[in-house]
């Protein structure tokens, strides 16, 4: 006991202070366009590459005219895109704050294009939950997504400290933490148990598989994301997402995104 | 690794099979299909790594079945009939696991063949048949799909009797995507993300096979610097994974400090994964031919001071753990799955080692030179959090010893592959992933595209396992022995 209390004392507080930092250098976070011209039909590598065809090129009579859009919420973060990108048009981005309230907001469009998608969004009505959620967590997925969310809550990174906590009954939860892409067999599970929630109550589709379906997308068991079954508020991109991009979408739930501070 | 590839007679099949099994003690590594009209047994020397790949062609979709002699052969069997509709003839207990009621009854998602096809007895005709055990004071509790936890779906039916479990049935495939069939779907080269996307915790081993089984189509060796950058991956993620189900079996019985101590340095693995490969759970990096990107030797240094730390943190904290009285009394006893029945059911992965099988799909890898086992015998709770513990600290030295070399050495880490795959190739891979054996077997059509991909994950083997050490124990216990198999539902589903 008294080696525990030593071994604890001497770790002290672990927790990271400041809200949100960027991803490390290390970490090749999401794609996002820098806004630098693409050679459109000559070079199309990305979109040629793209595991999950989340990038469409759409040309122009030239180059200035040529556009990319960018689907994060299709996006499973495999850094091809840029990797291939000779004219740095599509670079990594380090701001975990990768949440959208709508999947159309998750289309990166290099300006003069627009893109409507039919996902069904959540609830317009003034936010009720400002200061504190409960949480319950359905995976229908691989897992990493549940273990990003797990890690949300580790002393590291520690939600609670946002006034976000998870809870084992829909009875008692205010929010839908989705993860995975939501096949067949889970269809109806996942619909029990919104029902199960008292109002108000939200839904957070987290991860790419969750957003769009990702890799899974139009196979038999159509597994096409949670907004093909429930109305989603927030969606948040990635595959899986960092546990701050998760804290970041549970945060703008809340109408509290918060600022990103400076890795020192 | 050696394959060798041969056709047997289905009227052989069951006493060749039988007799390789157990006589020379080879494995079942995987029972599957092509199109539904031939059978495919990959059998696996434990002692060497030889496998052979044994083709069966079937006249009709019936076939007798393995499992009244090699148990082992009996989940596999299952997942055959719901994706296939062949049917082994006098299976102990045929049932579905994969697809559920939503499906229609004559789905047979792998099922290409052509020509007549009368559908079989329905894998998933009308409601799903619980066991049902019967007699005075029994009664049941079901669990799921969606847990009180944070985990992925599936359905416990427990039968009890007062607070002890007399039969535990586990329901899965809530979570069957169909990623066997999207493989054969897209391009090979975009195959990868699909395989890691199966049970993305396990990405790492998902890659390492998926890229072997490619590379065995086109008989070819990758650089050795990329077999050393996915030794690491390899054994970077295991440690996390280990680290992470030491800190849950804490949790689950509420040793908290020891919990919480556990996820702060499973953070450290994390780090190291992201200075490796740019993801905390190494996704997108390992890729047939070798791997993405090079390693600097400034990334190499920075993560062998996460080893260092880890190297400091792990002895005193997993002592903490393991000489805990609280942990002694909850753990040992608890969940006992027996030498024979592991044998049986061919456990693998640390629970296999924890009930004294002694297999580890790295002892016969040439990456993996002077491996030693991590061997318990009791296969209980306590000697699987044994087990990882042991593991834990050996893949750590085999980390420092693979980051020497690296920084010792320079070369080419990527090999590129033809655009197209050998026509009607063959590929197999055996990794052993932190679960245990991954196996995977690949098969190209005459256009060198894929016609048939298929996964064998380790839980497909110890889901059995789980059910066996439930039973006689408390139903509070049952968290906790869950925990201790840290099983996936993913990489079963598909
Ligand atoms: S990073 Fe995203 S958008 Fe770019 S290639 Fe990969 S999946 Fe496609
Ligand atoms: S988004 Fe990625 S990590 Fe999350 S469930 Fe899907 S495949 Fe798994």
């Amino acid at each position: 006991m008294l080696k525990l209390l030593t071994y604890l004392l001497r770790n002290g507080v672990v927790t990271q202070t400041e809200a949100m930092l960027p991803l490390s250098e290390a970490s090749l976070g999401m794609p996002q366009l820098s806004g630098a011209a693409c050679l459109g039909e000559s070079c199309k590598l990305c979109r040629d590459a793209c595991p999950t065809d989340a990038i469409n090129i759409v040309d122009g009579s030239s180059i200035s005219k040529t556009f990319i859009s960018l689907d994060r919420g299709a996006c499973i973060n495999c850094s091809l895109c840029i990797d291939l990108c000779p004219t740095k048009s599509i670079v990594s981005d380090r701001d975990p704050r990768t949440a959208a309230r709508t999947r159309d907001e998750l289309v990166l469009n290099s300006p003069g294009t627009s893109q409507h998608s039919s996902a069904q969004t959540g609830s317009t009505s003034a936010n009720p939950f400002k200061r504190s959620i409960a949480c319950r967590v359905v995976s229908t997925g691989c897992s990493a997504c549940d273990q990003e969310i797990s890690a949300a809550a580790n002393p590291i990174f520690d939600m609670e400290r946002f006034g976000v906590h998870v809870v084992a009954s829909p009875r008692f939860a205010d929010v839908l933490l989705v993860t995975g892409p939501v096949p067949k067999a889970m269809h109806d599970p996942l619909k029990r148990c919104y029902e199960a929630m008292a109002e108000p109550r939200r839904v957070i589709a987290v991860g790419t598989c969750a957003s769009s379906g990702g890799v899974h997308r139009d196979s038999y068991s159509e597994a096409n994301g949670v907004s093909d079954i429930l109305p989603v508020d927030v969606f948040i991109p990635g595959c899986p997402p960092h546990p701050m991009s998760i804290i970041a979408g549970l945060m703008l739930l809340m109408d509290r995104l918060p600022v990103l501070s400076d890795r020192k | 690794m050696k394959i060798a590839h041969s056709r047997l007679e289905l009227n052989n099949r069951h006493s060749t099979i039988n007799k390789l099994v157990k006589e020379d003690g080879m494995r079942i590594g995987l029972i599957s299909s092509i199109d539904g009209s031939q059978l495919l047994t990959v059998l696996i020397d434990p002692k060497n790594g030889e496998l052979q790949i044994f083709e069966t062609s079937l006249e009709s979709h019936h076939y007798p079945s393995l499992s009244r002699c090699l148990p082992s052969a009996h989940w596999q069997e299952r997942i055959v009939w719901n994706m296939f509709g062949l049917v082994p003839e006098e299976h102990p207990r045929l049932k579905q696991v994969l697809l559920h009621e939503p499906y229609s009854a004559d789905f047979f998602p792998l099922r290409t063949v052509s020509g007549p096809f009368e559908v079989p007895e329905r894998p998933h005709q009308g409601q799903y048949q619980f066991l049902e055990v019967k007699g005075d004071g029994v009664y049941e509790i079901p669990v799921g799909p969606i847990h009180a936890g944070i985990i992925e779906p599936g359905h416990f039916r427990f039968s009890c009797l007062g607070e002890v479990i007399v039969n535990l049935e586990i329901r899965l495939g809530y979570v069957h995507r169909g990623v066997e069939k999207r493989l054969t779907e897209v391009n090979w080269r975009k195959g990868r993300f699909i395989a890691e996307s199966a049970a993305s915790d396990s990405s790492t081993a998902y890659a390492i096979g998926f890229a072997e089984c490619i590379e065995s189509m086109f008989s070819l060796e990758v650089p050795h610097r990329a077999r050393l950058l996915r030794v690491l991956a390899l054994e970077v993620e295991r440690v996390g994974m280990h680290l992470a189900d030491l800190g849950g079996l804490a949790g689950d019985i509420g040793f908290l400090a020891a919990a919480s101590s556990f996820q702060r340095i499973r953070g450290i693995a994390f780090r190291m994964a992201e200075l490796l490969t740019g993801q905390r759970f190494l996704r997108a990096f390992i890729c047939p031919g070798g791997v993405v990107r090079d390693v600097s030797t400034a990334m190499l240094k920075d993560i062998s001071a996460s080893v260092s730390k880890l190297q400091t943190e792990i002895p005193v904290l997993t002592e903490m753990l393991l000489e805990n009285q609280g942990v002694n009394d909850r753990m040992r006893g608890v969940g006992r799955v027996s030498h024979w029945l592991a044998l049986d059911f061919a456990l693998v992965g640390p629970s296999g080692r924890a009930s004294g099988i002694e297999y580890d799909a790295r002892q016969f890898h040439p990456d993996y030179p002077d491996f030693e086992l991590a061997l318990q015998t009791e296969g209980d709770v306590y000697s699987r959090a044994v087990v990882r513990a042991i593991e834990v600290q050996k893949s750590i030295s085999i980390i420092e010893s693979v980051l020497d070399k690296l920084c010792n050495e320079e070369s080419q880490f990527f090999l590129q592959l033809p655009e197209d795959l050998p026509p009607n190739a063959i590929g197999c891979s055996v990794v052993e992933g932190h679960r245990g054996e991954l196996v995977q077997l690949a098969l190209s059509d005459q256009s060198g595209r894929i016609k048939r991909y298929c996964f064998k994950d380790a839980s497909v083997n110890n889901w059995t396992a789980l059910a066996i050490a439930a039973r006689n124990n408390l139903v509070a216990d049952f968290p906790l022995c869950n925990k201790s198999f840290a099983l996936a539902y993913s990489g079963h589903d598909l």
